[in-house]
């Protein structure tokens, strides 16, 4: 019984463990990356490093907000991000609706058509599509990257909405059809408000994938003005002597809104969508 | 083909019902009409509203991915030029080219390399991970959220926290690394000789996530009982897992590989970021990243999208192998 006892506590410590070696390597990074970023400069580059820092100071997010166009980057990833997740969740609602509540030829060829382009990846979409806009007269503008980000996330928003839609028992919506209301009506008032949950958890998986996008708008936007964030902190390191303080503290502002967005909806993705509900 | 009517369901209060009560016997004729037209008629007023609500998704599909896909077959028997408008028909002659160039044979077995040890190890770790977190523990939500989060942040962002960690004069690991003695001197992360395992240890830092958010999910939905009888024929936990949880995941550990060597071989941004000002790029340059530089460092959007059109056969095959080889698990997923 002893040793029962023995092994079981021991069974408890390696989980513990094991746990804990996860949770740290997960969350070192960027403890140093806020740690960094809350150092004056000549604390960045001192041996040995400090891992609290002794003078903490908000200068790297002043110079980021005053010497850098970071706010225009975050304006424009807000703008084009927020458009495309609309777009994308219009259609995707509908055509999710339409997968699963309608039957009709060709609906399952059409379901694996969409699941075929969900494994696409973008660089093998990018370089045809940056001639094509060339040749469209668009390049180097919002629309032509708000298409672009639709382009990847129109699949992946698609499978999530129907995967949704099909946990909704579509009983309700015939009861309600069946007590008068139209189909639209039932889909007003009975199907929306079952779905919306779902509509708002998938919206921000599909923003977070916008938000996150490189090589769409690395390839199609070349004015300053326009860039994304992603690009345009990348650009902060095209100076002489890399700041790491200031590259720190650009990195925080965009991991925020990201963290705020899934501690919103992280309870979705262990609780039953799964690997739907991630791509990259 | 019977269907209820859930008795508990209250309706929404309509404009066409207006008494709430009384007359059900209308309301159920009702139904039984609509049900007999269901059983009988081809319900074309259904198929055409199913086609009308998928018709704008399945539009942009097809002009913002098919048709890109399909142009880039087209674009690859061309020669063009990225930023001027014109272009002439050369037939095979990019993939001619390609087959006797060298750099082409190098970025293959570059992102051969980078794909096979990111792929194994993100499924070791995440497999891993997904066994200790589905156990019960204090912090357990909290824990699993944390692990997760590497996966959701942008690669920019994955990108310049391992930069920073790995600066070769700075960097805080090389720091650890001479305290505890292990090395003498700085170890130069991001040159030539170190920078494919730089890239390898960030990408699965960045990505096994994925892996065991997919195994999780799995994992929840076996049935403790299983466990529970195994427990008292007095298996081992290693043998429970051999047993047990092994062939319960083999279907999604399938699903997952698959997305995972798809994702890893075409994986873009992660290994430019890495490599791009570090000076060694070069001897990171796997497919992806010769394509892009094709197209936008040396103009030949022809040749580019030859790569492209290459990796996606490339893929096309190895799935079709992967499926005949593990037809079972295919299945069972």
């Amino acid at each position: 019984m002893n040793r029962w006892r023995f092994q079981r506590i021991s069974n408890r410590i390696l989980l513990y463990i094991g746990a804990g070696l996860f949770v740290l390597q997960a969350v070192f990074p960027f403890f140093w990356m806020v740690s960094t970023s809350l150092k004056p400069h000549v604390e960045v580059f001192a041996q040995p490093p400090s891992f609290i820092p002794h003078q903490p100071t908000l200068d790297n997010f002043k110079r980021l907000f005053t010497a850098t166009n970071f706010l225009t980057y975050f304006r424009n990833s807000l703008i084009v991000s927020g458009l495309a997740v609309l777009l994308t969740m219009v259609v995707s609602t509908a055509g999710a609706y339409s997968l699963t509540r309608y039957q009709y030829y060709g609906r399952e060829k059409i379901a694996g058509l969409i699941l075929c382009t969900y494994m696409f990846a973008p660089i093998m979409v990018v370089i045809p599509f940056f001639i094509l806009v060339k040749k469209g007269g668009i390049e180097n503008t919002h629309l032509a990257l708000i298409l672009a980000f639709t382009s990847f996330c129109l699949p992946f928003t698609l499978w999530l909405m129907r995967a949704f839609f099909k946990t909704i028992p579509v009983q309700l919506e015939e009861a309600a059809m069946v007590d008068g209301a139209g189909r639209i009506r039932a889909v007003i008032y009975v199907v929306m408000p079952l779905a919306l949950p779902g509509i708002i958890a998938t919206s921000i998986f599909t923003f977070i994938l916008a938000w996150n996008d490189y090589i769409f708008t690395r390839i199609l936007i070349t004015s300053d003005e326009l860039k994304t964030l992603p690009v345009g902190v990348q650009d902060l390191f095209h100076s002489a002597l890399i700041d790491w303080g200031l590259i720190m503290s650009a990195g925080m502002m965009i991991t925020i809104p990201a963290l705020l967005f899934f501690v919103t909806v992280q309870r979705y993705l262990i609780r039953g969508w799964g690997a739907g509900a991630v791509k990259g | 083909m019977k269907r209820q009517v859930n008795p508990e369901f209250q309706p929404v209060p309509s404009s066409r019902t207006k008494t709430p009560s009384g007359n059900m016997a209308e309301e159920s004729g009702a139904y039984l009409w609509k049900s007999s037209i269901a059983k009988t008629g081809p319900k074309r007023r259904d198929q055409l509203a199913g086609y009308l609500t998928i018709s704008p998704a399945l539009l942009l599909i097809l002009a913002l991915t098919l048709y890109p896909v399909a142009y880039s077959i087209w674009l690859s028997l061309l020669e063009k030029h990225s930023f001027f408008p014109q272009e002439r028909f050369v037939g095979l002659e990019n993939y001619i080219y390609l087959w006797k160039d060298p750099e082409f044979w190098t970025s293959l077995w570059l992102g051969i390399v980078y794909s096979g040890w990111t792929i194994l190890f993100q499924v070791v770790l995440g497999v891993a991970a997904a066994l200790i977190l589905n156990e019960t523990f204090w912090g357990r939500g909290l824990a699993r959220a944390i692990v997760l989060f590497p996966y959701m942040i942008p690669t920019i962002v994955a990108v310049i926290l391992w930069k920073w960690l790995l600066n070769d004069t700075y960097g805080i690991v090389n720091y650890w690394l001479m305290a505890i003695g292990i090395i003498m001197d700085p170890f130069c992360w991001l040159g030539a000789d170190h920078i494919m395992l730089s890239v390898i240890l960030m990408s699965i830092w960045q990505f096994f996530p994925f892996v065991l958010l997919s195994i999780l999910a799995r994992l929840q939905t076996i049935s403790p009982e299983l466990y529970e009888a195994a427990k008292v024929d007095g298996a081992s936990a290693f043998s429970r897992f051999i047993h047990i949880t092994l062939p319960q995941i083999r279907g999604i550990l399938f699903v997952v590989i698959l997305l995972r060597s798809i994702w890893m071989f075409t994986k873009f941004d992660t290994v430019w970021l890495m490599g791009e000002g570090a000076g060694a790029g070069r001897f990171i340059r796997t497919l992806p990243v010769y394509a892009y530089m094709r197209t936008l460092t040396y103009y030949q959007a022809g040749l580019g999208a030859a790569l492209a059109v290459i990796m996606f056969g490339i893929l096309v095959v190895t799935t079709v192998i992967y499926f005949r080889l593990f037809r079972e698990e295919a299945d069972i997923g």
